[in-house]
Order: C-alpha cells, then sequence, then structure tokens
C-alpha cells in the first residue's frame, strides 16, 4: 500500500505540476513578452553611466536604476511592485538576492517615454516540485539528526529504568489493560513498560519525550518479531494508537499560534481524539484478525 | 510548554537515577551505554524520512492539492462540511509544517474565534502527521514492509476529521 501511495505521491505531483504549467502557459499567466509603455522622469537623459530616475508606469510611479548600457531598468524596491511582478520576479530570478530588472526596447530620449519588457516565466510548478524534492530532503536529515541529542538522553535514562527495574514494576502495573491491545507480546516483557511510558508521555503533551519512548518501544516489539523487515500487528496497534494521539493537554504549536483561545476548543480536540482512537483500534485489530484468518487458511 | 511538563519532566528524569542509586545501579554506566544507540537511531530514520518527506514536498509544491481542495468542495459544501477547513483536512495527515502553515493561514484569513478556525484546530490538535510517525517509528526498527499500517493510519485520521466537525458543531456552535 505505502508503495502505491508512494509512487503516486510522486507521478501525481508530476502530472499536476506539467498541468498547472500548460494552463499558465496558455493562459499566459506571466504575460511573457507584453510590451508595456512607461514613462522615465530625469534630468540626465543623455548619460552612459548608470544614473537613478523614476519610471512612470499607469498610475505607479516607481524609484529605479537606470543602465543605459545594459539596455535595462532595475527596480529599487521590488516590494512596492503590484502582486503579478512580484511574482514574475520572484520566479525569474536565480538567486534571493538577485534585483528586478526588466528590458529596454524603445527609449525616446526626448520625451523619456520608454517600452519595457519583464523577464519571461516559464514551468513555474516545474521549477517548484524539483526545488521542494531538493529541500526536503535536506529538511528530513536536519529533522533526523535533531532527534539525536533527545533520544540519545532518553535512551540512556530508558537503560537506567530498565536495569533498576522501573520497567518490570510498570509492566505489572499496566499489564491488564495493555493486554488487550496487544495479545503478541508476552507476559512481562520490558515492551509493554515502554509502551505504556510512550502513551503516558503522549496524553500529558510531553511531545520530546514521547518519541524517543516510542523509537524505544519500538525497538522492543522489534526484539518479538521473527521477520526484521515486515511489520508486526502490535507495532501497527502502536503505530495506530500514536497518530491518532491522545491527548489531555492543549498541543504546544496551538497554543502559539491561537493563544488562550486554545481552552475553549480544549474539549473538543479530547472528545475528537478519543474517536479517532477507538475508530483506529478497531481498524487495526480488524485487519490484524483478518491477516490471522488469511494466514490461518493457507 | 504547559503546566504539566513543567512540573512532569524534571520529576521523571530525577527520579529515574535516584531510583537506580537506590538500586544500586551504576547509574552513569548505563546511561552512558544506553545513550550510545541514540546516534545509529538518528541516522537509520534519514532514508525513511527522506522518502516520506520528498514525495509529500512534491505533491504540496505541485498544486494538487488546490485541485483535490476544488474537486471536493461542491460534494461536501452540499452535505454540510465547512469547506474551509478542507485544506487542513487534506494536509494534516501528510505534513506537520504545511498544516501549520494552513491553520495560520485561516487565523489570518477568519481570525482566531471563527469557527472555521476552531474546526481546524481541533483537527489539527486530534491527530498526528501519520506519514511523519510512521516514517520515524518504523524507520527506527528498520521496517520496510508497513503491512496495513497505513489504511489504519488512515482510517483514523478520517475519522478524526468527521469527528472534529460533528463534535464542534455539537459543542462550539
Amino acid at each position: 500500500m505505502l508503495n502505491y501511495i508512494w509512487g503516486g505521491l510522486i507521478v501525481l505531483s508530476f502530472v499536476f505540476a506539467l498541468g498547472n504549467d500548460f494552463k499558465d502557459y496558455y493562459s499566459n499567466t506571466y504575460q511573457n513578452g507584453q510590451l508595456r509603455e512607461a514613462q522615465l522622469i530625469s534630468a540626465d537623459q543623455n548619460a552612459s553611466a548608470p544614473f537613478k530616475s523614476l519610471l512612470v508606469i499607469s498610475t505607479d510611479t516607481l524609484h529605479v536604476l537606470v543602465r543605459p548600457k545594459a539596455g535595462e531598468i532595475r527596480f529599487s524596491d521590488a516590494t512596492v511592485l503590484p502582486i503579478l511582478w512580484q511574482k514574475i520576479w520572484q520566479e525569474s530570478r536565480a538567486k534571493d538576492n538577485e534585483p528586478f530588472r526588466a528590458e529596454i526596447k524603445t527609449w525616446d530620449k526626448q520625451s523619456g517615454n520608454v517600452t519595457i519588457t519583464l523577464p519571461e516565466v516559464h514551468f513555474v510548478k516545474l521549477k517548484a516540485i524539483t526545488n521542494a524534492a531538493f529541500n526536503t530532503a535536506k529538511t528530513a536529515v536536519e529533522l533526523a539528526i535533531g532527534l539525536v541529542g533527545i533520544m540519545a538522553f532518553w535512551l540512556g535514562l530508558m537503560e537506567i529504568a530498565e536495569k533498576s527495574g522501573i520497567i518490570e514494576n510498570l509492566v505489572k502495573v499496566v499489564q491488564p489493560i495493555l493486554h488487550f491491545l496487544f495479545p503478541d507480546i508476552p507476559k512481562n516483557h520490558p515492551a509493554l513498560g515502554t509502551i505504556s511510558l510512550n502513551l503516558t508521555a503522549n496524553i500529558l503533551g510531553l511531545g520530546n519525550a514521547a518519541t524517543p519512548l516510542g523509537i524505544k518501544a519500538m525497538e522492543e516489539l522489534q526484539t518479538l518479531n521473527d521477520d526484521k523487515e515486515t511489520a508486526t500487528d502490535s507495532m501497527i496497534m502502536f503505530l495506530t494508537m500514536n497518530t491518532a494521539s491522545v491527548q489531555l493537554v492543549p498541543p504546544v504549536t496551538l497554543i502559539a499560534l491561537m493563544g488562550v483561545g486554545v481552552g475553549e476548543i480544549l474539549p473538543a480536540i479530547i472528545l475528537t481524539t478519543v474517536i479517532s482512537l477507538a475508530v483506529g483500534v478497531i481498524t487495526a485489530k480488524w485487519f490484524a484478525k483478518k491477516h490471522k484468518m488469511a494466514k490461518g487458511a493457507n | 510548554m504547559g503546566i504539566l511538563a513543567i512540573v512532569v519532566l524534571p520529576f521523571l528524569i530525577v527520579i529515574i537515577p535516584i531510583i537506580g542509586l537506590i538500586r544500586k545501579v551504576a547509574v552513569y554506566e548505563e546511561f552512558v551505554e544506553g545513550a550510545k544507540e541514540g546516534f545509529q537511531i538518528g541516522v537509520r530514520i534519514i532514508p525513511y524520512l527522506v522518502a516520506i518527506l520528498v514525495a509529500i514536498g512534491m505533491f504540496r509544491a505541485s498544486g494538487a492539492m488546490d485541485f483535490f481542495t476544488g474537486l471536493l468542495k461542491p460534494g461536501l459544501a452540499y452535505i454540510g462540511f465547512p469547506v474551509d477547513v478542507l485544506p487542513m483536512a487534506i494536509m494534516r495527515p501528510l505534513t506537520g509544517s504545511g498544516s501549520v502553515g494552513v491553520l495560520a493561514d485561516l487565523i489570518a484569513n477568519f481570525g482566531e474565534d471563527s469557527y472555521v478556525v476552531k474546526v481546524a484546530a481541533t483537527m489539527f490538535g486530534s491527530t498526528e502527521t501519520t506519514f511523519y510517525v510512521l516514517a520515524v517509528y518504523f524507520g527506527a526498527v528498520g521496517i520496510k514492509k508497513t503491512r496495513y499500517a497505513v489504511q489504519a493510519g488512515l482510517i483514523a485520521d478520517l475519522a478524526s476529521i468527521i469527528a472534529a466537525v460533528i463534535v464542534c458543531s455539537w459543542l462550539l456552535s
């Protein structure tokens, strides 16, 4: 399933990017090649060295740097340009700090009347998906490496907890509850302890503890797995419970974005998350049963 | 950080070595022994995370999301679904940073107190980014064949989207 979703996402991105670019091409969204009439207001019309000037185009008056030799105009402050122009600037520049240039096509030095063309813009979305691929690949590594420190810290603590028998004690307490969800985990196995710690960290909203504890639990579950490349029913149940993320305190990101308003929707969040957890657990159970039956039939 | 995290975390961090010391465990040595693995796990996750995030990143950049939002809108509006939260519903299982962006947009457009933002925030708060969790947890132990994990995760996500709409219309309006 994941193979199809993954491949599908990549193929769909290409198809949609191409489709959107063709749409832009046919409707000429970026007005490629269009000549624009404007007027340069300047004291020095015959200079060949670059000079500062004002460009009047329809109702706007813009600060520009005229470079007669290069036959171009550079806009001093691209952020005051019309939105479409800003878009053209963003899509046509090679580097973020590149100035926005327009090419001078005709220039009547007496009246200051000029016609200019803006850079052409092609294949915006195709460029965008390529950039997205490279950038997210980089982000993924940063995310993974960013986990290392906090991971090492919690794994160290968990080693102490294990060696001093804390996990063992914990397992005894949570066993009756978790046995229903994870029937394949043998009695008194440390996996039950780490699973319960992860779920507790999730419930209390301890985000940076929950992930390392969850990974530790996955490692424990992996020791019970015969086929190290294939997920077990217990692993999937555990993963599903984590994606449903039962949480009794508002997520940190929501507090940051919404401020105190979060308090009002907390009951809604908790109720929703409990429903999705229940659906997730039932679904995982159903799938596990179906697979077991299919296996038995063979 | 919530008040709970402020209290619970230091307590947990301190209580474990204390119990270790009482039970005569070589706490420093064991800590280092366990922590050793942190780096390998981080590195082991990389290929899984790159694969998942790249595919989702490309999908987002291609503008496909707009197409699907447009496609689903009329039907969903007909059954009374608040269509403005649709980007959140589509984005939430795929990307964490993306859904934060959607929520920030909605807040900018509709205001914090609007019903739309409340529904979107409920969706945001009630599930995790399924594909990210899958990449990290399965990546850490080298699981490639995920069997029915994606299906189960996405069905739970769908349930939370529907539940968020119903629960909000019941509790908040």
